[in-house]
């Protein structure tokens, strides 16, 4: 009797250090004062998905001839974004849309340039893995082959049932992008010169960043309006967030008819819902690293930030003549913040040097984002 | 008393015998202009680059004017109890976001009665419209047919491509609402309804007629290359009247010229 007591005991104790174990919550390596990411229900953090996942985004078989993986426009050393106007997909295809940084992508309220009903990074991942118009990596039909590929590498077969203990066929396409997704929403950048000096170290930016962080608060500039908070958007979130932030802003970049519009591969909002008043309305994207992802803008339209700049100090950029001729400080439909203003050339100076402070190099070559192939 | 219950039986296996449902098969013929359209045309005439719709809600006209519901056996590829795609791109020629497989017919059980006219929806129910492509039963699982940044499927795909240049159609619910996989509605719903009224089930086939789809259509305007019922599309127009949807509230209209009936022999 007191020997099977005593044998019980064991086993509770085995199965609730077994049930700590598994159970423990998965632990960020991110800054304590930055707050937690949400995490979908359905697909928890843990370190072996993320390595997992690591391995997929790298990989170059999850496109249909082979030639692109994720990390073919999401490049590390470019925080993410693969430096070209319009990235280019497997077979060849312009999309016509500039890639947007991974870094914070795990804050994104809202995940893409343009689309209201993309919330969550699991899927997302499906519109560069399966979309046809463009041609991203091009695998629409072709789940059998990732099927196949995961069942195939090693790596893939030894840890695929570790980050989904739950399954009973973990070879799946939901586990594909489920793995890709918790490994993204690791890249989390908290490490500028801009940080370290809200953590206290005045020294960490200079004298004329600060002035230009002034500016970039200012309501002169009415930058922060819509590139706001810890992620420098408005369309952020976080694990215990309120409510859903989302911001989506015409801020003036065309104006062909003298109406308002926008070149019609690139409408904006208006191509998700056809509302007239949603023309030309994109997502403010991050500016943490905004000094490496040029060129800028939705369509990559300007090639550096000083030509940013120089759009808002008008108000709204002027193309004098060819197709996509028209004054975009006079579209209807622009943000009421986009006013213009006039800096000095100092001024333009510490706005630079502000900007410039947001880079935080140890992402670019840290070895947790790395290529593991 | 013996005599009673066998005339029960005999009346239970006779009646029987004229109410046994009906298995039926509906085919549908791919044409342009009354020409057969494939993959592989030669390359000089009008050719498919795409052709693959999902098909809802088929119902038969009885005699007695009800509209009875097909039942269609879901083989775990193709068909659901309500829902078919069919496919008629074999991933040959021109099809080259294709697969090899096809599927041309609707198969089904009708209950026993007479029947003329045929009903049937192109697109996804909207309750089934909105879920996850990679948890759905088939035929909701092709990532060929899901449509991920509209967060619903394509109803249709469809695509001509002539000697010089070509057309191609995405359908599907446009300007929804809500995050994916949690849509509260769609204010562009592009579901088509077709009626074929004098269709005779199991006797007569059902034509898709791209020709008639692209009628308005200039496939040599290199300009306009497309239609994937985007808001502000005009290539749409054309194509969206020839399928009898409205394309300013994106609700089905009275007729659609696309879809006709060919009478069996």
């Amino acid at each position: 009797m007191r020997k099977i007591s005593i044998l019980g005991l064991v086993l509770l104790t085995i199965g609730f250090v077994a049930l700590w174990f598994f159970e423990r919550p998965y632990e960020w390596s991110i800054d304590p004062s930055l707050p937690l990411p949400g995490v979908p229900a359905d697909n928890p953090m843990s370190d072996v998905k993320v390595e997992l996942g690591r391995l997929l985004f790298y990989d170059d078989r999850l496109s249909v001839n082979g030639t692109m993986s994720c990390a073919t426009c999401h490049i590390q050393a470019l925080a993410f974004t693969d430096g070209r106007a319009r990235s280019i997909g497997a077979t060849g295809q312009i999309h016509p849309r500039s890639a947007m940084t991974l870094v914070n992508v795990a804050y994104g309220s809202r995940l893409t340039w343009a689309n209201p009903l993309l919330d969550k990074l699991e899927d997302q991942a499906l519109t560069p893995l399966f979309g046809d118009n463009p041609v991203e990596m091009g695998m629409a039909g072709r789940e059998s082959a990732i099927v196949d590929l995961l069942r195939s590498d090693e790596r893939y077969v030894d840890l695929l049932p570790s980050s989904f203990p739950q399954d009973e066929d973990p070879y799946s396409v939901i586990n594909v992008v489920r793995s890709i997704a918790a490994f993204t929403r690791t890249i989390v950048s908290h490490n500028s010169a801009y940080d370290h000096f809200l953590a206290g170290d005045e020294t960490a930016i200079n004298e004329s960043a600060k002035r230009g962080m002034e500016l970039f608060f200012s309501e002169r500039l009415e930058c922060f309006h819509c590139h706001g908070g810890f992620n420098f958007t408005d369309s952020t979130t976080h694990a215990n967030a309120r409510i859903d932030r989302i911001g989506f802003h015409n801020t003036g970049l065309y104006n062909m008819d003298g109406e308002g519009a926008y070149p019609a591969d690139n409408t904006g909002l208006y191509d998700m819902t056809g509302e007239r008043r949603d023309m030309g309305r994109f997502k403010a994207p991050t500016l943490r690293n905004i000094a490496l992802t040029a060129p800028y803008m939705h369509d990559g339209s300007a090639a550096t930030l000083e030509e940013v700049i120089e759009h808002y100090a008008r108000g709204g950029r002027l193309i004098e003549e060819g197709p996509y001729a028209g004054d975009g400080r006079r579209n209807p439909f622009k943000s009421e913040f986009i006013r213009g203003f006039v800096l000095s050339d100092s001024e333009r100076e510490e706005l630079m040097a502000f900007l410039n402070s947001l880079t935080d190099e140890s992402l670019l070559t840290d070895s947790r984002w790395s290529n593991p192939h | 008393m013996h005599r009673l219950l066998l005339l029960i039986l005999l009346f239970v296996a006779l009646s029987g015998c004229s109410r046994r449902p009906i298995e039926l098969v509906v085919p549908f013929e791919a044409e342009y202009g009354g020409e057969v359209i494939r993959c592989d045309s030669p390359d000089s005439g009008p050719g498919l680059m795409d052709l693959r719709f999902y098909v809802a809600s088929v119902r038969a006209i009885r005699d007695d004017g009800v509209t009875v519901e097909l039942l269609l056996h879901p083989d775990n590829q193709w068909q659901q109890a309500d829902l078919a795609l069919l496919d008629f791109e074999d991933g040959t020629g021109a099809c080259n976001n294709g697969t090899s497989d096809t599927n041309t017919t609707l198969r089904g059980t009708l209950p026993a009665g007479n029947y003329r006219g045929l009903l049937f929806t192109i697109g996804v129910p909207f309750e089934l419209n909105h879920g996850d492509p990679l948890l759905a039963a088939a035929p909701l699982d092709d990532t060929a047919m899901h449509w991920h940044w509209r967060a619903g499927y394509k109803f249709m795909r469809a695509g001509i491509r002539t000697a010089d240049d070509g057309f191609w159609i995405h359908l599907g619910s446009t300007a929804c609402e809500g995050t994916v996989r949690h849509i509260t509605g769609c204010r562009f719903p592009n579901r088509v309804n077709v009626l074929l009224p004098e269709f005779l089930p199991g006797k007569d086939s059902v034509v898709v007629d791209l020709a008639a789809l692209l009628k308005e259509t200039d496939l040599l305007d290199a300009e306009a290359t497309d239609c994937s019922s985007g808001p502000a599309e005009r290539s749409c127009e054309a194509p969206f009247r020839a399928l009898g949807l409205d394309f300013v509230t994106g609700s089905a209209l009275d007729t659609q010229d696309v879809f006709r009936r060919r009478a069996g022999q």
